[in-house]
Order: structure tokens, then sequence, then C-alpha cells
């Protein structure tokens, strides 16, 4: 029992003087928490870097006291976690939801004590609730369009979708194949699940290719994955002009495949994360929504008006209209750049879609550095 | 789990073991209390109603199928169904709930039912067919996420609010909140049953199933009544979530199913059975929901969370675990004898070679003759009846995947790329089998292999030269954090899957730290042409994978230390009485897991091109199926690494199978279940 006392006290003392340290901290600042899911992907931790770097920028820092938890993939958590921070006196809660639906009861408590709740990426459909998304269905369908016009409305087409159960992954591929329906001549060949990550694209793939080899199929609709399928084609020796069209998000490495086989202006290129002209359209779920949330969270506490849902305008960059950035700073993004050099993004599995317009405070260095512009 | 007997002492006072049988329990009170009272010191402002409310209403759903859980493990059994069950129970709440009283109530008993009825199918397949817990609950986990999936294929749905207030709103206004009373009730249950015959039993047959059977137990019924009631806990924990969010998620219980295990373990129940109890199993699950109150008190940093959160795991664990019969005592004891024996000179090496041995019995030097005259098949009966189901339901998925689309028997690229495909798991299936057979569990292989990887992308950026370098380094991290696991299991005589899992949550603060958020850099080219080029017909890496099965072959069979491995899961205490080095063993098991998950760190960024967070996630339910699948039994000492490669050839066969189909999720996972099932059952009845 000793040392369960002497633990206890430990404990308790170790608290005390974190605690002590923070209590003065706060003066007259915001205070706004953003309670994330899962850290341990991509998408979700350049969205954090956002946030985090849409606090620190010159016109916020003075105004936000911000905090960033981590609930896990569990829903129970998260919603302990959001009670616990409308505990601790939060003015406003950004939330990356875990699931629609599961944190509509502890919102609408938070909701009833003045708290402002806002959700980027992912929906919460509590009411209260304010929404920054894109238009799900809208991802689906105007990719979709854009292959079977390609295509010429018939082909073998592979499908590979995200994670199985997620309203996202539901809608989005549910209004693909409403367009895919409309022509009888495409065939959905095979299906696999991607989980959205890079590693699962590349053995589902693997996986669907020893069935259905190259020969057979004649376009991809991916959520993610075209890098990766653009890389494997390469490793099975077909020519840069004989890819196969591909329908995906914007990963920065696919938007470099997407630059024309010539284009001599890209630095730091490797392997198969290089320009090769690959016919392709890339969507994305931008992982600015969370700066943005943030920024109408504050809007929200000044006393402004915002809207209960800000659907984002759904970024789209076919093979014509991609360009590249030279530093990738908001000012050159404005002016309609939208992939980066492989020699500041040394990840290709990095989300490019992170320019708005709302958002002059972040560019490339928040996204990978959570550093803000000014 | 099994290390911890060790230190048993025959030294007992007369209370003592009255304390004793409650001191999980009392221990588990005391982490919670300690780590509430520090939240609410620091949080500002009393401790309120509110808040009261809030924190009951966080961990009720937990607590409730912590208790369900408890159940099984205490019969000695594994439970892997009871976050699926909860998500099926949400959605089937959603979808029968009308706006009427009657059916409010209806839908209540519906919960009961419906986990009662997934519990009576484990039950059934685990008394009356006799299979292992795990393969069976493992398949029912599958079975159930598809049919959640049919009945709802995304999160909607509403609760009638009467339901919602009535779980998780007050049962006496500003004194008494509803999921306090739903926690007593369900903990009233466990209390009147835990006296009954069939608690009696409960823990009579996880102490020892034919003591019990001799001692006149009904064992099959109390074990099956056990699957039907803890399938009916996880029904109401289904229940409250859907009261608690008011709607209905397909995808709400499965990051469960970890914690839940946690819960139970901080709640002093032993794996294996026969000791805890459901009261433990709630304080623990609330232990683990106020970890979230403290990272937001302490304003610990995202990148650290992980860290914070398995740090503060294997401390709580710890502290319930230290004592003077703990392990890490007995190795202080035994250090002193040492040194005491060699004070006085009296250590065994320093007896004169001449003296007298104790005589060994003579070792059978030429086979008997009768022995050669049975047949190699009777010889190996029992190896093969493990070994065989998962390759002919390999054999099986060929065929239909040959029926299905044609070219794929006499194609070898076909099999070229399931053996690419199948060499990760075949290389984790060695680690994570050595673990199972010992009676352990690594749950640290999904950020042991992201830690690995990213640190070894990150340093080799594309470099040749640097690679040849950097991959040893990082196969020796692999086996310095596996022998850390094997440290704390062994020496703080942590239960392995606490000891893991906490170390998985280190590992992944470690890499985000490390690279930022963004992992950087690629593998080398060699790494790159190893997993996706050619070699004599083949891919490099297939080669490399016959050269690793007849390496882990001989590892496990015909060495000192694969011996050992067996001899330790079968029984520590025989294993060091028969002279075996129970704990060098044990370190050496997970340094060899550590070792196999930083081998397929490495392989996968090579396969890859580069490594992303999070590569490993998908691998370490996958790691543990194709273990139980071979053949290999859970609670150790049983299994062949031949039989954990045919689980590998069948799953991922058949997962290669699905993804060339346009089945809907729902579909195939019933499929998956299935299979899995019937692979293991078919050839168990039928005797070879």
């Amino acid at each position: 029992m000793r040392w369960i006392r002497a633990t206890l006290g430990m404990v308790t003392a170790l608290a005390l003087a974190a605690g002590a340290h923070d209590a003065h901290a706060v003066d007259k600042k915001f205070k706004i928490f953003l309670s994330m899911s899962y850290i341990g992907n991509d998408w979700q931790a350049e969205a954090a870097n956002m946030v985090k770097a849409m606090a620190a920028s010159k016109d916020y820092r003075g105004k936000v006291d911000l905090q960033v938890q981590v609930a896990g993939p569990n829903a129970q958590r998260q919603i302990q976690q959001i009670n616990a921070m409308v505990q601790q006196g939060a003015q406003a809660i950004v939330v990356y939801p875990i699931s629609p639906t599961a944190l509509n009861q502890v919102v609408r408590n938070a909701c009833q004590r003045h708290v402002v709740i806002i959700a980027y990426d992912a929906e919460i459909t509590e009411p209260c609730a304010y929404n920054v998304h894109i238009d799900q269905p809208e991802a689906g369908r105007v990719t979709a369009e854009w292959l079977a016009q390609k295509l010429n409305g018939k082909g073998n087409i592979v499908v590979l979708t995200g994670v199985p159960g997620t309203s996202v992954d539901t809608q989005r591929t549910a209004a693909a194949k409403e367009v895919f329906a409309k022509h009888p001549g495409m065939h959905i060949v095979a299906e696999g699940v991607g989980m959205w990550s890079q590693a699962v694209a590349r053995t589902e793939i693997t996986k669907i290719l020893t069935t259905h080899p190259w020969n057979e199929i004649d376009g991809f609709w991916v959520q993610v994955g075209c890098y990766t399928i653009a890389s494997m084609a390469k490793e099975a020796g077909i020519p840069d002009d004989k890819l196969k069209p591909c329908a995906g998000e914007g990963a920065n490495g696919h938007r470099i495949q997407m630059l024309p086989v010539n284009d001599t202006g890209v630095k730091g290129a490797n392997a198969t994360y290089r320009p090769m002209g690959e016919a392709s359209i890339s969507y994305a779920s931008p992982p600015y929504s969370g700066g943005l949330a943030l920024k109408l969270a504050v809007d929200k506490l000044e006393g402004k008006e915002i809207p209960k849902l800000t659907k984002l305008p759904l970024p789209v960059v076919t093979s014509e209209t991609v360009k590249l950035c030279q530093e990738g700073t908001w000012a050159e993004m404005q002016a309609g750049c939208n992939v980066f050099q492989p020699s500041i993004i040394s990840n290709p599995g990095w989300f490019a879609s992170i320019y708005s317009p709302e958002t002059p405070e972040i560019g490339s260095q928040a996204a990978l550095n959570g550093k803000p512009e000014q | 789990m099994t290390s911890t007997t060790i230190g048993a002492t025959a030294r007992r006072s007369l209370w003592r073991p009255r304390w004793g049988r409650q001191r999980g329990l009392v221990v588990a009170c005391a982490v919670f209390l300690a780590l509430f009272l520090a939240v609410d010191l620091i949080t500002p402002g009393p401790f309120n109603y509110f808040e009261f409310s809030f924190l009951s209403a966080g961990g009720a759903a937990l607590a409730l199928a912590a208790m369900g859980q408890t159940l099984v493990i205490l019969t000695g059994g594994f439970d892997l169904s009871t976050g699926a069950v909860v998500s099926l129970v949400n959605v089937v709440v959603a979808s029968v709930m009308g706006a009427s009283v009657s059916s409010q109530v209806g839908s209540f008993g519906v919960a009961l039912a419906t986990g009662g009825l997934v519990g009576a199918f484990n039950g059934f397949f685990v008394v009356v067919v006799r299979m292992q817990a795990i393969v069976v609950t493992l398949s029912a986990m599958f079975i159930v996420q598809g049919v959640t999936l049919l009945v709802m294929d995304k999160p909607g749905g509403t609760i009638a609010p009467e339901f919602v207030s009535f779980f998780t709103g007050s049962a006496i206004p500003n004194w008494l909140p509803a999921p306090v009373v739903v926690v007593l009730v369900a903990a009233g249950a466990w209390l009147l049953l835990k006296n009954t015959r069939f608690g009696v039993g409960l823990y009579s047959v996880g102490s020892d199933a034919d003591a019990a059977y001799a001692a006149g137990v009904p064992v099959r019924r109390v074990v099956f009544a056990a699957y039907v009631l803890a399938g009916s806990f996880y029904g109401a924990a289904g229940a409250f979530v859907s009261a608690q969010t008011g709607s209905a998620d397909p995808l709400v219980g499965r990051p469960m199913l970890l914690q839940v295990f946690i819960a139970v373990v901080l709640g002093g129940t032993r794996l294996g059975g026969g000791r805890g109890g459901a009261m433990g199993s709630i304080v623990g699950a609330y232990t683990l929901m106020i970890v979230v109150n403290i990272l937001l008190v302490l304003n610990v940093s995202a990148y650290f969370s992980s860290i914070a959160e398995g740090s503060i795991l294997l401390l709580a664990v710890l502290v319930a675990s230290l004592n003077h019969q703990s392990p890490i005592a007995f190795y202080l004891r035994l250090l002193r004898t040492k040194l005491a024996a060699r004070a006085v000179d009296a250590l065994a090496s320093g007896l004169p070679p001449g003296a007298p041995m104790p005589p060994l019995s003579a070792r059978p030097t030429a086979r008997v003759a009768g022995a050669m005259a049975t047949s190699w098949f009777t010889r190996n009966q029992p190896a093969l009846r493990m070994i065989l189901p998962a390759y002919a339901g390999f054999v099986i998925v060929l065929v239909v995947s040959q029926l299905l689309f044609g070219g794929t028997l006499d194609n070898p690229g076909y099999y070229n790329a399931l053996l690419v495909l199948s060499s990760f798991l075949a290389i984790l299936a060695l680690g994570q089998g050595a673990v199972i057979l010992t009676g352990g569990l690594d749950l640290s292989v999904p950020w042991m292999i992201g830690f690995v990887g990213i640190l070894t992308s990150g340093l080799i950026h594309g470099a040749g030269q640097v690679a040849t370098w950097v991959i040893p380094l990082g196969l020796l991290i692999g086996v310095a954090l596996g022998i850390l696991n094997g440290i704390g299991v062994v020496l703080l005589g942590l239960p392995p899957i606490v000891m893991t899992l906490a170390m998985n949550g280190i590992l992944q603060g470690a890499a985000l730290l490390y690279c930022n958020g963004t992992p950087a850099g690629y593998s080398s080219p060699a790494q790159r042409w190893f997993m996706t080029g050619h070699l004599v017909g083949l891919t490099p890496v297939v080669w490399f994978l016959f050269l690793f099965i007849t390496a882990a072959m001989l590892l496990l069979g015909q060495t000192v230390f694969g011996r050992n491995l067996y001899a330790v899961g079968n029984s520590p205490l025989v294993a060091r009485l028969s002279a075996v080095r129970v704990g060098a063993t044990l370190i050496g098991v997970y340094a060899l897991s550590g070792f196999c998950s930083a081998l397929v760190g490495i392989l996968l960024s090579g396969f890859s091109g580069q490594a992303s967070l999070g590569m490993g996630d998908e691998y370490l339910l996958p790691s543990i199926a194709v273990v139980v699948v071979g053949g290999t039994l859970i609670t150790g000492g049983q299994g062949h690494y031949l039989g954990m490669l045919g689980g590998v050839l069948l799953l991922t066969a058949l997962s290669t199978l699905l993804a060339g189909t346009t089945l809907p999720d729902a579909t195939r996972d019933i499929i998956f279940g299935l299979v899995v099932l019937s692979a293991v059952l078919a050839l168990r009845e039928r005797r070879i």
C-alpha cells in the first residue's frame, strides 16, 4: 500500500504542477479546443498542422488560446472529451467528428451551454452544430462523370472505396455508381476496400491485378490510390502514354504524375514521383477545412453570423489545369498553382488541396510544419 | 500472464487469502480514485452534478461491455465479437424502435436478445463443437460486422427521446444520474450471478475445467451460459450507446474491442480464467475513460497524447501489481540469493568438474521397432489435424478463384503475387505466433511496423548506400523495442496485452514526433526491387520468403530456443523446474516479434516506395487471425509454423478473391467469417 500512496501523491503533485502552470496564461483570449479523432494518418496530421498554424497566425495569435486534443478512433472517448472541454470552460470546440451521429447528444448539451461547436471535413448531424465540408456526393459524381467521358461511356473499371460504413465513403461511392449506371457500356469489374490509405491501396490493387490483369482494365475510380496505381503500372513496364485514366483524391504525388512528361521545372523528382502526363482528375476533401473552421469559430465568438453549413467548393484539378507551385506560398496558390515541388514535399501521399481564398494565413508551410504565412 | 505465477510463494497468513482475492479490485479502485482526484483538483470549480452525470455516462457503455467480456475471460475464453455486437445492437435498436413506450421497452428487450443470440452462436461452437474461443469469436466478429452493414450501411436513424433520457438523464433530478443506476443494476446482476451455483461454476471452470468437471460442475452448461450472458451484456452496452448517441452508426463499437480488454485487465481479472471479477472491470472502464480528462487538464499536446496514455496505462497496472510477490520482487530475491551464494562460493558453477551429477535417464538412441511400424500419418496425426484445415481451405479458395475468374490455377503470376502479399503476414505470423505460443499477445505490431518503416525511409531518403546500415539498424531497433516489451512482461510482470498496447501507443507518438506529422523520404531502389522486381521468374521477396519459412521452421522445431518456447507455453512452472530459463525465453520471444514487425516495416516501405502513417494498422488483427486459424492454441504451448503459414495463405487468397469481385462489403465480411469458421470446423470434426 505504501507504493500506492506514494504514486498517488506523485500523480497529484505532477498534475497540480502542470495545472498551475496553465492557470494564469489565459487572459482575454477565446478559449478554443480542437478535438481530433485520430492522428495516425497523413490527412489528419496535415489538417491538425493547418489548424495550429491558423491559431499562430498574426491576426489570431492574440485572440485565440487553442488546445489540441486527440480522442483516438473511439466515439465514446470523443464524447467524453467534448464534455470535459465544456467543463473546462471552452467557448468554442472545433471537432473532427468520428461519427456524424454519435456526438449529437453531447453537442446538444454543449450548445445549451452556449459553446460553439464547429465540425470540419466530416459532418455532425445535430442541427445546432456548424459544419465545414465539401459536398461528398458531388465529389463522387463529378469524378465519375469525368471518367465516363474519358472512356466514351464504355469500358471495364476498377473501384477502390474508403472505409465502409462511413457516410463520406457511402455517399461518394453511391453517387459515382449512379453515374456509371447511366452508361450501360461501363462495367465495374472489381471493387477493393482502400481504407483511405496508400499502403492499403497498394495491397488491394495488387490483389485485384491477380484476377484482372492490366489489359482488362480501362480505368480506375478510387478515393486514395491514383499515385500508387500509376507507380504500379510503371513497375509492370507500362509506358507513360499507356497509363489508364484514374479519378482519385488529391495526393501531391498524383498531381505531379499528371504534369506533362517533358515538364522540366520539377525539382526533386524520384522514381515514380515524377511527371508522367497521366490523364487524371484529382479532387479533394481539403485539409484547410480545420483552419477555416477555427476562423469561423472566432467570427462567431466575435458576434458575427456564420452559416450553419459552409459548403467548401470542390477542388478539382485535371491534367489540363494542373500547375506547379515553386514555393507553395498562399499568394502563389492564389495565382492558380495546385501542385508542389517534390523537393519541398517529399511525401507523395501529402494532400495538395490546401488553397482557399478564405485562408490567406496558411500555405504549404502551415500544412507541413504548422507555420503560418505571417 | 504466464510469468506472474512464477513469484508465488508458500508464505501465507490467515488474512491474506481473503485480501488477495479482493486485491485486484481494491487496487483498481485506488488507481481510479487517484486519477479522479487529480482531475478534480486541477479542474477549476467544484465537482458538480453535471460533471458527475457526464462522467458516469461516459464510461457506462465500456463498463457494460467489459463486464460481459469478464464473464467469458473468467471461463478461460476470449471474445473478439464484443465491439461488433455493440454496433449491431446499436443499428438494430435504431431500426426497430418506434415512438410508443411499449416499442421502446421492446427494443431494449431486442437489444439484450440480439446480444444473447450472438453469444449463443459463440457458445454453441465453443461448447458443442469444441472449437477455440478466439477462432469462433473472430468469425462471429466478421459475420456480425457484415450483418450490421446489411442493417444500416451508414450512420443514421433516431432513437426516441424518452429512451435517451431514461438511460442518460437523471434518475433523481440533480442527485442521481441514470447511467449510475444502469451500472449499479448491472453490478447487482453480476453480484447475484456470482453467488449462484453458476457463479461458483464460472470460477471453477476457469481455474481448472477438468477439476470442475470431476467435482460435478456442469462445465458445458456453465461455459455456454457465460457466452450468452456476455452477449446480453454487450446488448445492454449497445442499448446504452444508442441512448447516449441518440442515433446509430455501424462502426461505433469496433474501436471498443481493445479498450474492453484493457478495462478487464485493469480491473484485476486475469486472462486465462479463474481470477478476477466484473466489479473490477467497471472500475477499469471508468479509469480508461478518465484518462481522456487527464490528458485534457494536463494539456498534453496531440503528438504526445498516445505516449502519455501508454505511460498512464503502464503506471496504473504497475502500481496494481507491485507487492512482495510480484515478479520484480522475486527477481530481486533471486539476485540476492545468487549474490549470497557467490559470497560463500556455493554456486553450482563453482563445483569441481568431477562432482557427482544427478543421473539422467538414458536417451533412446535408436527408435523402438514398434514405433517404426506405425505410419507417418499416425505419428503426426495431432499436428496434421491442426495444420491441414487451413491448407484445405486454401485449396478450396484457389479452386473457387479459378472457377470465378479463370486463369489463376495455371498462372505463375497469380502465385507470385499471392506470395508477395503473403510475405508480410508470414513474417508477422512467426513473431506473433511465437508470442502466442508462450500464452501472450503482441499488440505493438501496428506501430512497430509504422515506426521502423517511417524511421528507416526517413533516414534512407532513396539513397542505396545509406540503406546498407539503416536497414540493419531498423531491425536492431525492432529487436531492442521487443526486448523492452519482454522486460515489461517478465521483470515487471505486466500483462502482455497491457505492455504491448502501451508500447504501441508510445511508438505511435514517437513516429509522429520524428516525422512531425508528415513522413518524408523513400525506401532505397534495392528495397523497391526486392518487393516489386524480378529474379529468376519470381519477385525477389518470394525467394526470401522460402528462406524465411525454412528458417522459421528450424527455429521453432529444431533449436533449443524453439523447444524452450513450447515448454514455457505449456507450463511456465514445469519449464522452470526443468531448468528452462523462462524469463530469457519470454524476452527472446518478444524480441523475435519486434524483429519480425521491423522487417515487415522495412519490406512494406519497399513495397509502397515510402512509409506512411498508419501503414501497420491493417496488420494487427490478421496477424492474430492467421496464427489461430493455423491451429495454434491462444492459451499457448501448441501450434506449428506450417499451420500459421496455411492460415496466411488461406486468408490472403480469400481476400484476393474477394477484392476481385464487386460484392458489397457486408457480404464480404460475412463470407470471410464463414470461411474462417468452416475451415477450422471442417477437419476438426472428421478425424483424418
